[in-house]
């Protein structure tokens, strides 16, 4: 059969190109020259990362995942009529639309989401073709500022970017604030490290991030924008750049907007990789080419903030939400979620996790169905055992409160916060000490220094919890902690003082057995604090293979080639890095 | 060793930067990046350019050169090896990562993060947005992801056989 008049569609984010899209593209191209192929953004499911798409142009489409450049003449073979399904790698047909992989997009509400994946985000005609450039279009024939802050206020939509502060009032401060100058930033920083919601919009539907700003410049009045993109996002640079260009050449940036007397230009700024730049004062230092350092508010932002101009500050997945609010109607959008929390949160999924990638669903949605029902539960045999919610500066929620539902308050009741849309997920092989020990590193390493309760405090938590992992902790080491926890909580000038002591204070509520394990026992359950555990040589077990022996770094391992359950560990030497563990094919290697 | 990897610095494309990007105090952070990105690091002499021809003064180009994790002041090798620690290759085993490079190109001095023939320079860094790939490193410019210490090195060996780099152990 013909498949010249065949479509074929390759997400290609940078994950997408980490799961090896670019070969899957030319195996394309090299054993079926005649067919179309074009890229599309990522659609976020990572688990199934290379995922291709055949369709006919009239609406039938194949959807294969973990494709490889091996399984790409399987699949065109069968669209060839000659050969058949691959099934293993079918996600959806149009005979087969209930497959168990399409689930996980089926079961979600994709809002902000909307475009990605599905248009090709360096063409600004397919981001028109999806109703782009529609709201900002419907705005400038007829609504007034107020009209739009309206509409954002019956949306009742919240800042997604981790405080939650409600949109519309935001903007009606910089709105009333005088002067004729004032600027809105995009908070593209994504600091939360673990997360990735705002990379696959900026990188897979920069359009939709543009038009947002529009709409949020046209209703307080801002002429100039920034968008503030985290250096690690090098793609997420490039296309947001080409839209730019591309939005100006059709006449929705620039000077005097289809006509009208608004005017908007955005530039971007790359961030230089300080998590602290993401809080409001000091992201405008940053952009202001000094180091990137909080300062007390007031005055805010919105009064005194860009060169001393009035300044909003949106998070991108926030600005994703404003054309779609526009299109079609804020009630629209608060008829998703509950009383508290309106509308959708995307999330990215991460860590022990059978189905990682982004998720977009309804607040008011349990938790345990995002973990579960969504993302398939546990990647490993093990049980899930918790999952950290809003990063360094959130909090983890243990499995039995998997049933809590997702909105402000009922995550704050918790300890966790919100946050940006970081979940990673643990199972037993994550010790809860080491975690928290993980986060004060990191909110130590970042805090700017200014207050001393965080630059001083922070350092004493970690020290507390590196003596802790290390079998030398005491139990009044504990009530050191959380004396630490208020006083840091309550002495710091900015959120990433005030919320570090969070990951310490929620595994200490929650896991406070696995602390005790490690001072009362010297023993470390989920066998990761490297002084408390040993690795051993199960002789019966070992094949004499030699690959132990060969990755360890410090020749602690000796045996003889070949021979079984020669090779033993020099436990004087053994420094319990696990290699020899990651790579024995044969499970001889025990760690307790 | 870090003597032969010390950059040469081309005045043309200092001020080359300083043209395009601007000579006042918002454009500290752009200039500093341009300048990284071509030498891997930021030398001195390009930042005494800086300083001279622009209204930039020198400790805002020291006070920003050492406040933001992405500049290096030391030089580096010939090629960039950057491990993600964020929360969700911390726990599906970073660390295993790093050993096993480290190894593979016998950098056992734990100051030390580049090796000793000048090759490949290891860098830490907080995210790059693959968690649910998770562990992930960058070598050059190529993600690699679901890495094993040893995978970690089979993509090490890869790049270095393309690029006719000699990587030591193993
Ligand atoms: C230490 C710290 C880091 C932050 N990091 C981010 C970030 O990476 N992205 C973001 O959008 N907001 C971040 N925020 C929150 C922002 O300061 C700000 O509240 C948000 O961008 C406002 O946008 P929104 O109202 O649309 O949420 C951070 C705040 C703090 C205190
Ligand atoms: S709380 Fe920490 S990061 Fe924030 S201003 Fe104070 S020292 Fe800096
Ligand atoms: S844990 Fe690491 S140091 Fe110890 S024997 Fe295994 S490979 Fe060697
Ligand atoms: S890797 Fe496993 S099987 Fe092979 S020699 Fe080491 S312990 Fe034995
Ligand atoms: S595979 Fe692209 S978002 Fe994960
Ligand atoms: S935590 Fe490693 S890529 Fe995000």
């Amino acid at each position: 059969m013909d498949v010249s008049n065949l479509n074929v569609i390759v997400g290609e984010g940078t994950c997408g190109i980490a799961a090896g899209s670019k070969e899957v593209i030319e195996a394309f191209q090299k054993h079926a020259p005649e067919m179309n192929v074009r890229t599309v953004g990522c659609v976020g499911m990572c688990h199934q990362e290379v995922i291709a798409e055949v369709n006919d142009g009239n609406g039938n489409r194949h959807i294969y995942g973990n494709v490889t450049k091996k399984t790409v003449p399987q699949i065109i073979n069968f669209h060839k009529g000659e050969g058949d399904l691959p099934e293993k790698q079918l996600i959806f047909s149009p005979d087969d639309q209930d497959l168990d992989k399409w689930r996980y997009l089926a079961h979600q509400t994709r809002i902000a989401l909307r475009n990605v994946g599905y248009l090709d985000p360096t063409s600004i005609s397919e981001y028109e073709a999806r109703d782009g450039y529609k709201a900002i279009k419907k705005i400038l024939a007829g609504m007034t500022p107020e009209q739009v802050i309206e509409e954002v206020k019956t949306s009742s939509i919240r800042g997604r970017g981790g405080a939650g502060f409600p949109t519309h009032i935001k903007w009606n401060f910089a709105k009333s604030s005088p002067g004729d100058f004032k600027y809105l930033i995009c908070n593209g920083d994504e600091g939360d490290p673990g997360a990735f919601m705002d990379r696959s919009l900026l990188e897979g539907d920069p359009h939709n991030v543009i038009e947002g700003m529009l709409i949020a410049a046209y209703a307080f009045g801002a002429s100039k924008g920034y968008a503030y993109i985290r250096a690690e996002y090098p793609l997420a640079v490039e296309n947001f750049g080409k839209a730019i260009k591309d939005a100006h050449e059709l006449g929705v940036l620039g000077d005097n907007i289809q006509g009208s007397n608004f005017s908007f230009d955005i530039k971007i700024k790359e961030g230089a990789g300080a998590f602290v730049c993401g809080e409001e004062t000091a992201l405008i230092a940053s952009i202001e080419g000094d180091r990137g350092m909080p300062r007390f508010k007031p005055p805010f932002p919105a009064i005194k903030g860009l060169f001393g101009k009035p300044t909003i500050i949106n998070n991108v997945e926030t600005l994703a939400n404003l054309p779609w609010i526009i299109n079609n109607g804020g009630e629209a959008y608060a008829s998703h979620g509950t009383e508290d929390s309106k509308g959708t949160k995307v999330f990215a999924l991460a860590g022990a996790i059978k189905k990682g990638g982004l998720v977009e669903v309804p607040m008011g949605t349990k938790i345990r169905y995002v973990l579960e029902d969504i993302g398939g539960g546990s990647s490993s045999d093990l049980p899930l055992k918790a999952v950290q919610l809003g990063g360094p500066s959130g909090g983890c929620v243990p499995e039995n409160l998997f049933d809590t539902t997702i909105e402000y308050a009922a995550i704050n009741a918790t300890g966790a916060i919100m946050g940006s849309g970081g979940m990673i997920v643990m199972d037993g092989t994550t010790c809860m000490v080491d975690l928290a020990k993980y986060f004060l590193g990191f909110t130590q390493n970042e805090s700017c220094g200014k207050c001393t309760f965080c630059r001083i405090g922070t350092l004493r938590m970690r020290e507390l919890l590196t003596k802790i992992c290390d079998g030398k902790g005491e139990m009044e080491d504990l009530t050191v902690l959380e004396e630490l926890t208020e006083q840091i909580t309550k002495s710091s000038l900015c959120g990433l003082g005030q919320t570090a002591p969070n990951p310490v204070a929620t595994t200490l509520k929650y896991f406070r057995d696995e602390y005790e394990a490690h001072i009362k026992d010297k023993r470390c359950p989920a066998a990761v604090c490297k002084s408390l555990i040993t690795h051993t040589i199960t002789a019966a077990d070992c094949s004499g293979c030699s690959l132990c022996e060969m990755q360890c770094p410090v020749d602690a391992i000796e045996g003889q080639k070949k021979i079984k359950g020669s090779y033993v560990i020099d436990q004087a030497k053994c420094i319990n890095c696990g290699m020899c563990f990651e790579v024995c094919n044969s499970k001889a290697i025990i760690v307790q | 060793m870090s003597q032969s990897l010390e950059a040469k610095v081309e005045f043309e494309d200092v001020l080359s930067w300083i043209k395009r990007i601007g000579s006042d105090s918002s454009s500290t952070v752009p200039l500093l990046q341009a300048v990284q990105s071509k030498y891997g690091y930021l030398p001195r002499a390009a930042m005494d350019m800086i300083i001279q021809n622009t209204d930039i003064t020198g400790s805002q180009v020291y006070g920003v050169a050492t406040f933001y994790s992405q500049f290096r002041l030391k030089p580096v090798g010939r090629h960039m090896i950057r491990v993600c620690h964020g929360t969700a290759c911390h726990v599906t085993g970073a660390d295993r990562l790093d050993t096993s490079l480290r190894h593979i190109l016998n950098i056992t001095d734990e100051e030390q993060d580049t090796a000793e023939n000048g090759s490949y320079t290891i860098e830490q860094v907080a995210c790059i947005g693959c968690c649910s790939q998770a562990p992930v490193l960058v070598i050059a410019d190529e993600v690699s992801g679901n890495l094993t210490g040893a995978n970690a090195q089979r993509a090490l060996k890869k790049h270095a056989k393309k690029n006719e780099e000699i990587v030591a152990n193993i």
